[in-house]
């Protein structure tokens, strides 16, 4: 009602006023309206996807146990890198050539090699420079006869640090390829 | 603490002809817009009210430069119930942090004001603030209009005792900051000719639920909510210039991909998927175009493809790793890391790959670059010893500053503000990653998401108007 009134009357205000007031705004410094817009506040989390089941499958117990039981031996060990680099180094070398020995003596097995990295660096370099480690890995295990279709890799890059922490020792430990028996050839 | 060139010191800051002229009083109603597409939460309603831009100059911009603000209490009106008064409280609250976090003013609040003995009268109350040297003063009203809050805030310059800003806004009480960063922005706006970025989001990943998963918040750290919960890795969030959906790296499948999220129904949907490692990805301004990392046969190489995942063009062919694309505002150039030369260093090259330059020659590890929104510089984190500092590289001159010297812990994922006024990035110290906001004008420095740790910020575009 008054409101109203008072809206009738500012209508006519601001009618007389823009005529009285003809230039009209030449930048953009204050527009004429604004609407707060809303976003959404609340975004449901996506149902959990189902392939999380693949990663489970890596974890099962058999091929953990056959992976258990080749480090016990000596067998299939991490190999570790320097600060940013992929380059394997002769102590690196020489645990491949055991660990290739495991897959020469064990054709039913397929191995995955996860390249790791210490928590310098970028978590998007990280990931590339993982991607590189287990390449070389891998492209040293093909070298010495092991056949790539049994060979997979996965970069983790910083996300899975095997130690925590901000030490020497630490970065060391996590700048690794670890080596996991992940499936089973279909022909083996 | 270093400071970089004010973009605010190179606007004049005389203030201009301006929309709210009206030289009479009274109050212009204008009807609310239609939000129709997103109904909640409630629309609000602002107008212009009546003010007058026939000001003189307020502040010669130069140097560090602030405009001297009084803003005194927001003034309520009697009959205001409880949960209303509160949402006032609230505005009023977050309206302040807006202006002084935009670093743009000097503000003196009540307590600076208090020793001034108010008389009511408008004139002479303006004169008092004036006397405290400042050069404008913010005054505002509220009050209750059913299940909502209003507030009318004026700027006057007070020199001329003129208005020279006036903006009503309406909203249900759960809008009160959103009404404040919305009246910052045009405050800011109004001052500095750029909008003010009260109303921007910052992507980001957080450990806080055990996974990394991609959470949202609003620019000053409010308001954090989950984007996905894949119980996986999911790093890299990366808005799309459209503000409407967010790419990001997640591991859930196995290798590491580039899905999509839609921010308004939450729904993910994979771009690059297949083959061993797809990763680090940025939208092109015109949100047509896709940068990212890809692995081919264990070395990864930049790619673009079109903003669905199709048409994938291998733009880098070195022998080093190529990682974290970015496109330049304008769309024709991609900044990104390569440790071709040895060592990783930012280098610039047309989208097509050709034109290759180096931009990073000191030190042994440049990673991460973001541009400035208007193209002319690049910001990205550079290894210290053990840890990371965020520099900033003005790409005509290729001189460098450091912005985080002095300051404890490592450094990264560096992300311009759409205003190019402020930088996110990550700061990791005792163990522990938390996201900062540095206010390039000033050098300030303010800790954001505090639960878990929280990396990778990515700035959001201006929402749309």
């Amino acid at each position: 009602m008054i409101r109203n009134g008072m809206i009738a009357l500012t209508s006519l205000v601001l009618l007389t006023g823009a005529v009285a007031c003809k230039p009209k705004p030449k930048t953009a410094a204050a527009p004429v309206i604004q609407s707060v817009e809303p976003t959404p506040t609340e975004i449901a989390p996506p149902p959990t996807p189902t392939i999380e089941e693949d990663e489970q499958a890596w974890m099962n117990e058999e091929l953990a146990r056959v992976t258990a039981e080749a480090n016990a031996r000596g067998l299939l060990g991490d190999i570790f890198f320097d600060f940013d680099r992929f380059e394997l180094s002769a102590d690196a070398r020489e645990r491949l050539a055991k660990n290739a020995r495991f897959m020469m003596d064990a054709p039913q097995f397929v191995l995955t090699i996860e390249g790791h990295c210490d928590e310098r660096g970028t978590n998007d370099y990280n990931l590339a420079l993982g991607e590189r480690r287990a390449s070389a890995a891998r492209d040293y295990l093909v070298s010495l006869g092991v056949s790539a279709n049994r060979l997979r890799t996965i970069s983790y890059g910083e996300e899975r640090p095997f130690c925590n922490g901000s030490t020497e020792s630490c970065w060391s430990q996590n700048r690794r390829g670890h080596f996991m028996v992940s499936s089973r050839t279909t022909d083996g | 603490m270093t400071r970089i060139p004010s973009s605010i010191a190179r606007f004049s800051f005389a203030v201009r002809p301006s929309v709210v002229r009206l030289a009479l009083a009274g109050i212009l109603f204008i009807p609310t817009l239609a939000w129709s597409q997103v109904p909640q939460p409630q629309a609000d309603v602002a107008e212009d009210l009546p003010g007058n831009s026939d000001v003189t100059a307020v502040i010669d911009g130069g140097g560090m430069a602030q405009l001297r603000l009084a803003f005194p209490s927001i003034t309520v009106r009697t009959g205001t119930a409880a949960d209303a008064t509160a949402a006032i409280g609230a505005f009023e609250t977050a309206l302040r942090e807006d202006l002084e976090a935009s670093g743009v003013f000097e503000i003196q609040g009540p307590e600076d004001l208090a020793v001034l003995a108010l008389t009511g009268v408008q004139a002479t109350d303006f004169e008092l603030y004036r006397s405290l040297t400042n050069q404008s003063v913010l005054v505002a009203e509220a009050y209750q209009e059913e299940d909502k809050f209003v507030v009318e805030g004026r700027l006057y310059d007070l020199a001329s005792q003129q208005s020279i800003l006036g903006k009503r806004y309406r909203g249900t009480f759960d809008l009160s900051r959103r009404v404040a960063h919305t009246f910052s922005d045009e405050i800011i706006l109004y001052f500095t000719g750029a909008r003010g970025i009260a109303l921007t989001s910052i992507a980001f990943n957080s450990d806080r639920t055990g996974h990394k998963e991609i959470y949202l918040m609003d620019y000053d750290g409010e308001n954090i909510r989950p984007l996905t919960g894949h119980n996986s890795i999911s790093m890299s969030p990366a808005w799309a210039p459209t503000g409407d959906n967010i790419a990001y790296v997640s591991f859930f499948a196995g290798a590491p991909g580039i899905y999509r999220v839609d921010l308004a129904t939450g729904a993910k949907q994979p771009i690059v998927t297949d083959g061993n490692l797809n990763s680090s990805p940025d939208f092109s301004a015109d949100g047509r175009k896709i940068a990212f990392t890809r692995s081919i046969d264990g070395n990864t190489e930049i790619f673009v493809a079109d903003r669905d995942g199709s048409n994938l063009r291998q733009v880098t062919r070195s022998a080093g790793i190529d990682t974290n694309p970015a496109f330049s505002p304008n769309g024709t150039k991609l900044a990104f890391t390569s440790s071709r030369a040895g060592n990783p260093h930012i280098y610039i090259m047309d989208v097509e790959g050709t034109n290759l330059q180096r931009v990073t020659f000191e030190g042994t590890y440049n990673d991460g670059a973001d541009w400035s929104p208007d193209g002319t510089r690049i910001v990205y984190a550079t290894r210290r010893g053990n840890a990371f500092d965020i520099a900033v590289t003005d790409l005509a001159l290729l001189d460098t500053k450091v912005l985080t010297t002095g300051m404890p812990g490592s450094h990264e994922s560096p992300t311009w503000s759409p205003d190019g006024r402020r930088i996110a990035f990550s700061t990791t110290a005792n163990s522990k990653s938390q996201i900062r906001v540095m206010t390039l004008d000033t050098g300030e420095v303010k800790t954001l998401a505090s639960e878990g740790n929280n990396m990778s910020p990515d700035w959001s575009p201006y929402p749309p108007r």
